[in-house]
């Protein structure tokens, strides 16, 4: 029987408030254990939780820009559960009455189409402690770090829409797109930043029925979300095929092994709501100037930018996948630097070199000013491609205009062709055998040959007359040989 | 016998001239103080010292007011089994006491000591710093001899302070006498009144004399879903409570047991260990309704917003309501007879309406709860300090 797969996920993002969701704390899990709390954050008897302006616009900030609908009413529920992460008992999250509902995200389905994966609906949830488990001497103790507790969170659940692990990756990476687009996280699955659970079932194809589904967690980056997807579905099919149900439970990804186990899973009630944080109401004036802060998003971005410079529909998405990176094109142009030599400035040279010194683009040591600045001396002939790389390099562990750095370096171009033309007589003149090749018809030498000449020149030669300058030399039949 | 206080303030009244100078204050010790052991009459908060001031405490203290002591509650302030509330008032030994009333155990200390004993308004006391077990229910409560007293303690503690989210963000009612008008016609709810037995249904119509003869109307009101009070209590109260309780799990604070293997183990019989028989029937029954009747619970919520609409129909045909006290509640027993004994007073806290509970008088006039709309707090103090008055001029 030919099967087919139905996922959903459920994905929690950590806004990056600068305090927590209940209380002012700062939001800095990452801090000496335990530095930031107070005993609403430690959930001490008597303390009470007071909802963060900068939570909600955060999460109202991400639901508009996935297409949510923000409600009108919306409230914090008590989800009980028992672990030593929660002393509380109960975790804080909207659960009845979410923040937002519906919206989505169109992808392309790799198949050449495009599909649109719909969201059910986006909640506000606080974060739980985190449990360090470690030894004091030989005793295994378990140690709770508060500085996550409180931690601001939103869930995005979906709806089953998905049928591959190819679609959850793709959905994934424009959601992480998008999150970052209106600043409010930086979506990091490495960092936990960004946490996935995927829920999935597996039916006959072509059947509607919703059958008994398995919740995976665990996973830490995009990649393994798609592997531990494929090794569920594989599992779940070897299973039914096996003729054994599949069970309700969770599993945990292991990304050495590669496989999914079962784990224990947190006793879990149903929801009440909570009494101590008051409902949230959201007038439609509210939700205007939410929208209003709404940068433009990535898919419209890209729209206008191919239209604008005549971009394929990738090369637009390439540069609009981040919103720094969009940015610094756009500043580039504005500094009259030709759209397509942006581009390709960027894609060859900037960013790799970024990427390799891990500096963000919007951090870039390089800013659109000055590489404005280089790529028009470029434009203008005072310096060759080659030592603009170069001069580009220098800039990224200096200050200086390029146009001291070429001076410095004595870099400029180098197109006097009478000058050159002795430089390339005496290229020719050292290897008689490269030019016996070209005359012979082996044209892969002259490669070679301008190699060496722009070498001799210490990189400055420009190239189209060096090019010029050595067919004339070599048709004409003068020179050495 | 074991005195009233279970902590008395070593240091002297503070000087000053504030509204309350010279007022003392016994507090129970659920309600934070800094320092003071805040054990909220429970096991499972042993050892448990107050980390900063209850939002109340805060203002009583910038009031000038003088804070003698916490006095002995019990488990949680659910019933008043192990409970001392109100004696310090009565013995003199305070002006005024506050107690956190949940099902009515504030009106019920006061009528156990002959004081007046006021349950204000949901939402118009901050509850930041009061350990509860009902959030949506209790308020705090102030037991005193004056009305005066009550009103002035309510003027000082009422109102938002920006760290309780939950309370409304509207302007302060003025508790002034004559600041709203007066009350008029006064409400007779005839499922309360018909409940009663025959000797105290007669001790409660000599109440209404009382009212006639005070120059109010009386006008006779019904509220048919009047019996399903108790019932949303005790289903919404105890899911409330079950989950409120969760916190307590014996790590930082608390009894722990000895000897588990493993966290889980720990909870479970330090939990055991920690709360008493009716509390410990009490967070059950919340976690039955939770986990193993959600629907009932569901159905509780929407009668208790369907009662909260008939009570404010009645309030727009009469000014306030009278209806008969709580009766006496048990010092020990078993969780349906505590609950049953609050059965009269359970109305107020489901409602959140403004009660102030007389108590029975001297010549036998019997004790009685005043009950006004949300927020009207001032007229129902206004009534009753008039019928109080009159009582004691007899
Ligand atoms: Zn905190």
């Amino acid at each position: 029987m030919e099967f087919e797969a139905v996922i959903g996920l459920e994905i929690h993002v950590e806004l990056n408030c600068a305090t927590k969701m209940f209380c002012d704390c700062p939001n800095r899990p990452g801090d000496e254990p335990n530095r930031n709390t107070c005993p609403t954050c430690l959930w001490l008897p008597g303390a009470a939780p007071r909802l963060g302006r900068a939570a909600l616009e955060k999460a109202a900030l991400i639901s508009l820009g996935l297409g949510g609908e923000l409600q009108p009413r919306s409230a914090f529920d008590q989800k009980v559960y028992y672990y030593p992460d929660l002393p509380k008992g109960y975790q804080l999250s909207q659960a009845h009455l979410p923040l937002s509902r519906g919206g989505g995200i169109e992808i392309e389905d790799g198949r050449g189409g495009r599909k649109t994966l719909r969201i059910h609906h986006i909640h506000m949830e606080e974060d739980v402690a985190r449990l360090v488990h470690d030894t004091e001497g030989r005793t295994p103790v378990g140690l709770v770090d508060f500085n996550r507790a409180g931690a601001p969170l939103v869930e995005i659940v979906t709806e089953p829409d998905f049928r591959s692990p190819f679609e959850a990756m793709e959905f994934l990476k424009a959601l992480r797109t998008r999150v970052r687009y209106v600043g409010a996280s930086d979506c990091s699955m490495d960092n936990g930043t960004m946490r996935v659970d995927a829920n999935i079932s597996i039916r006959p194809r072509g059947s509607t029925e919703l059958n008994t589904k398995v919740e995976v967690k665990n996973m830490n980056s995009v990649r393994h979300v798609g592997d531990a997807i494929a090794f569920e579905i594989a599992r779940q099919r070897a299973t039914v095929e096996a003729g054994e149900a599949v069970v309700l439970h969770t599993r945990l990804w292991d990304p050495d092994r590669k496989a999914t186990f079962p784990m224990r899973g947190k006793f879990e009630g149903p929801c009440v709501p909570d009494p101590s944080v008051p409902v949230i109401e959201l007038s439609p004036e509210w939700i205007a100037r939410m929208r209003a802060r709404l940068p433009e998003m990535p898919d419209a971005r890209a729209a206008r930018i191919a239209a604008a410079y005549e971009f394929s529909g990738e090369e637009a998405r390439f540069l609009c996948a981040e919103a720094e990176v969009a940015e610094y094109f756009e500043a580039l142009v504005r500094e009259g630097v030709a759209a397509r030599m942006a581009l390709h400035w960027m894609a060859t040279q900037l960013l790799p070199a970024l990427r390799e010194r891990k500096v963000d683009p919007g951090r870039s040591p390089v800013g659109p000013g000055r590489l404005a600045a280089l790529l028009g001396l470029l434009a203008r002939g005072e310096v060759n491609p080659g030592a603009a790389r170069e001069v580009l390099l220098r800039m990224f562990d200096s200050d200086e205009a390029p146009g001291s750095i070429v001076n410095a370096g004595a870099l400029q171009q180098e197109s006097d062709a009478e000058h050159l033309a002795a430089l390339v007589d005496q290229v020719l003149s050292y290897h008689p055998a490269a030019v016996r090749d070209i005359r012979r018809g082996q044209g892969r030498a002259i490669g070679f040959l301008i190699g060496q000449i722009m070498k001799a020149s210490g990189g400055r030669a420009n190239p189209r007359v060096v090019r010029e300058l050595l067919h004339q030399r070599l048709s004409s039949g003068d020179g050495p040989g | 016998m074991e005195s009233v206080f279970v902590y008395r303030n070593p240091e002297p009244a503070p000087p000053g001239d504030g509204t309350l100078a010279g007022l003392r204050v016994a507090v129970q010790p659920n309600i934070s103080v800094t320092g003071w052991p805040t054990e909220a009459g429970s096991r499972a908060l042993e050892r448990y010292r107050a980390v900063e001031d209850a939002t109340l405490i805060r203002r009583l203290r910038t009031a000038g007011a003088h804070l003698c002591g916490s006095t002995r509650m019990s488990e949680f302030g659910f019933g008043l089994e192990g409970s001392r509330a109100g004696e310090s008032v009565a013995l003199t030994e305070a002006d005024a006491e506050l107690v956190l009333d949940l099902m009515g155990e504030c009106r019920a200390a006061g009528l156990r000591a002959g004081v007046c004993a006021y349950k204000p308004s949901y939402g118009l006391i901050s509850r930041l710093g009061l350990i509860g077990l009902i959030p949506s229910m209790e308020s705090c409560g102030i037991l005193s001899g004056s009305v005066d007293v009550i009103r002035r303690l309510l003027a000082v503690m009422a109102g938002p302070d920006g760290l309780d989210f939950s309370l409304p963000e509207e302007p302060v009612p003025d508790f002034s006498p004559g600041a709203c008008r007066a009350a008029a016609v006064i409400g007779v709810l005839a499922e309360a009144r018909d409940s009663l037995p025959e000797t105290e249904r007669r001790a409660f119509d000599s109440v209404l004399g009382e009212i006639e003869s005070a120059g109010f109307a009386l006008r006779e009101l019904s509220l048919p879903e009047y019996a399903l009070f108790p019932l949303v209590h005790g289903i919404v109260g105890s899911v409330e409570a079950s989950s409120s309780a969760g916190r307590y799990d014996s790590v930082r604070y608390g009894v722990r047991a000895p000897g588990a293997g493993n966290w889980n183990d720990m909870y479970l019989e330090s939990r055991r260990e920690a709360f008493g028989l009716v509390v410990k029937s009490y967070l059950l029954q919340g976690a039955f309704f939770q986990f193993k009747r959600y629907g009932a619970y569901e159905d509780a919520c929407r009668i208790r917003a369907r009662l909260l609409l008939g009570m404010d129909r009645l309030l727009g045909q009469a000014d306030l309501l009278v209806l008969p006290a709580p009766g006496a509640a048990p010092s020990a027993g078993r969780l349906g007879e505590v609950l049953a004994s609050f059965d009269p007073s359970m109305f107020a806290n489901v409602t959140g309406q403004p009660v102030l509970c007389l108590p029975a008088d001297e010549q036998g006039g019997a004790g009685f709860q005043l009950a006004g709309a949300r927020r009207g707090d001032a007229r129902v103090l206004e009534a009753g300090e008039r019928l109080l008055n009159l009582r004691g001029r007899e």
